[in-house]
């Protein structure tokens, strides 16, 4: 009795696991983990602060217009706000898991 | 994203805004610019028109500068015989530039910059308010 429970609750968190690791279905290019999410925002993020850095630059040298710098420098800005929040809520979320009373 | 994309249409309009107001400052600073010799024309004031534009990138609906155009106005003449451009009957030619219209394009000119810097605030605004759920 005790060891056929055990058994289905053993095979319920291996069925739960594989969903996991097969992330979201929607999407075929979609990333398939929290960390290929992660590593996708983290490149858009840094792709953004480079353009603006760029922008600022041609600024210098009065190639760009000082709306097109605001807007490129307002949208990295705000690419790294998320990309900060984000990561400040899953460190939370992990130092969560590891104060949990096992 | 809707909200990032409301910032770059915003910031076209400030640009085009801004276009709008340096040909606003080229017409007032010429409003005396007359011909150097008899015969010659004046400064003629100066036109732009705006049209939406299709950002092929983003898809989105930018505004642009149409174009540059030329006011076809009659000019006005001046009784100013000492002048170098006067004609033979002491008559000078000045630009088809009315300050007052020029004082009101300006206004119109800031007043339509200031409506996109507010979108293009409050669209700031309005993500940084949702990031702000995340912390």
């Amino acid at each position: 009795m005790t060891v056929t429970s055990l058994s289905h609750a053993l095979s319920a968190y291996g069925a739960a696991l594989r969903r996991a690791q097969a992330g979201p279905p929607t999407g075929a290019e979609a990333p398939s983990s929290f960390a290929g999410l992660l590593r996708a925002e983290t490149e858009a993020t840094r792709a953004s602060l480079q353009a603006s850095e760029a922008k600022a630059v041609e600024a210098l040298t009065g190639k760009a217009s000082l709306q097109e710098v605001v807007e490129a420098v307002t949208e990295a800005e705000l690419s790294l706000q998320k990309m900060t929040a984000v990561r400040d809520r899953v460190i939370s979320a992990y130092q969560e898991i590891m104060r949990m009373p096992i | 994203m809707d909200l990032t994309s409301a910032m770059t249409i915003a910031a076209a309009g400030m640009k085009v805004q801004s276009a709008r107001l340096r040909v606003t400052a080229e017409n007032l600073a010429n409003a005396e610019s007359t011909a150097l010799a008899p015969g010659g024309e004046p400064f003629r004031r100066k036109t732009i028109s705006f049209t939406e534009r299709r950002d092929r990138a983003s898809g989105l609906e930018l505004v642009d500068v149409a174009r540059y155009g030329l006011d076809r106005g009659e000019f006005e003449l001046r009784y100013q015989p000492g002048h170098p451009a006067a004609d033979a009957d002491g008559y000078v030619k000045f630009p088809n530039v009315n300050p007052l219209i020029e004082l009101t394009d300006m206004r119109e000119a800031q007043r339509s910059y200031e409506a996109n810097l507010n979108a293009l605030q409050l669209a700031r605004q309005m993500i940084g308010r949702t990031l702000d759920l995340l912390r």
